[in-house]
């Protein structure tokens, strides 16, 4: 391989794969944003997900022989992060009422619509169960589908169908109860 | 649950605002370089542990022989097997034929033999 901008994530992968430190740096770089965030809105803490979102990384760079291709990777990184996350929440409930304030938001996250909002509806996820709140992360963060969701967390589609209707008819009760909007 | 339940859960309001509050987050700075300063840490480089296409496809191919190997074997030993039973039953039955022609020798000889040679029958 000769110049570093002809590379796709693939090849950055197999380089990763023979043990090039700096092509593991690049899938770093390409997935942090990911994983950092669903760490965050698991735990609701930003150095718990710093925390968590480098462990993954460092098991990533311990286990990369058993990643295939990037499109696993992907999947890979998001089923690893969401059950290191249900395994914290479960060994420290603590987090589960740590949810993050509107202030403790970058820029970037209330920069569109209803910013007090967002603000409410990512304080209700948080306080969702651990695997209802992956489920809805699945869906409305990575855009995945049922089937996809099923097989990131090992939960029949139906399963994961029943929690998705669940968890929105909880989190529009919460917000009708508490700002009577989005009925 | 029916299927139509995924469709019900499409485009609410409250899933699309769902989807614009949950915009993804950007890490802290420096958090690749701390990621790459455990990862140096560690002890040894990560190895390949994925076969490449043709070692895989030469076990499949060493896989696919043995089989095959296996299977020719069993069928010759099965064929050794049915020989040497036809091969005891045709020696069992020539067996029998000359037995069965030493008796008849035999039964012959004796009704060959003189009455007069028998002992004379006593007790009248």
């Amino acid at each position: 391989m000769s110049g570093d901008g002809e590379c796709t994530h693939d090849d950055w992968l197999t380089r990763a794969l023979g043990g090039e430190r700096a092509a593991f740096a690049v899938l770093v770089r390409h997935h942090q944003r990911a994983v950092y965030s669903l760490a965050l809105r698991m735990l609701s803490d930003r150095h718990a997900a710093e925390d968590l979102a480098q462990e993954v990384f460092l098991q990533l760079y311990r286990n990369l022989g058993a990643v295939s291709s990037e499109s696993h990777l992907g999947f890979w990184l998001r089923k690893v992060t969401l059950h290191r996350a249900i395994d914290r929440l479960r060994r420290e409930p603590r987090h589960e009422v740590a949810a993050l304030s509107e202030a403790e938001l970058p820029a970037s996250e209330a920069a569109a619509g209803d910013p007090i909002l967002d603000g409410r509806l990512r304080r209700l996820l948080g306080e969702l169960p651990p695997v209802a709140r992956a489920v809805v992360l699945l869906r409305y963060q990575e855009d995945l589908d049922p089937a996809d969701i099923a097989r990131t967390l090992r939960m029949p589609v139906n399963t994961v169908k029943s929690h998705l209707k669940r968890s929105l008819a909880q989190l529009r009760e919460r917000l009708t109860s508490t700002a009577g909007a989005l009925t | 649950m029916s299927e139509d339940m995924h469709d019900d859960l499409e485009n609410t309001p409250l899933e699309r605002r769902l989807r614009a509050a949950l915009t993804p987050a950007d890490p802290p700075p420096g958090f690749v370089a701390g990621v790459m300063a455990r990862v140096a840490a560690e002890p040894a480089a990560p190895q390949r542990a994925r076969r490449s296409p043709a070692v895989v496809s030469w076990v499949a191919f060493g896989l696919a022989a043995s089989v095959v190997l296996s299977v020719l074997l069993a069928h010759q030993w099965q064929v050794r097997r049915i020989e040497q039973g036809r091969e005891a039953r045709r020696q069992l039955l020539e067996a029998l034929r000359v037995t069965d022609e030493k008796l008849d020798l035999t039964y012959r000889v004796v009704n060959a033999q003189p009455r007069a040679a028998l002992p004379p029958h006593s007790g009248a």
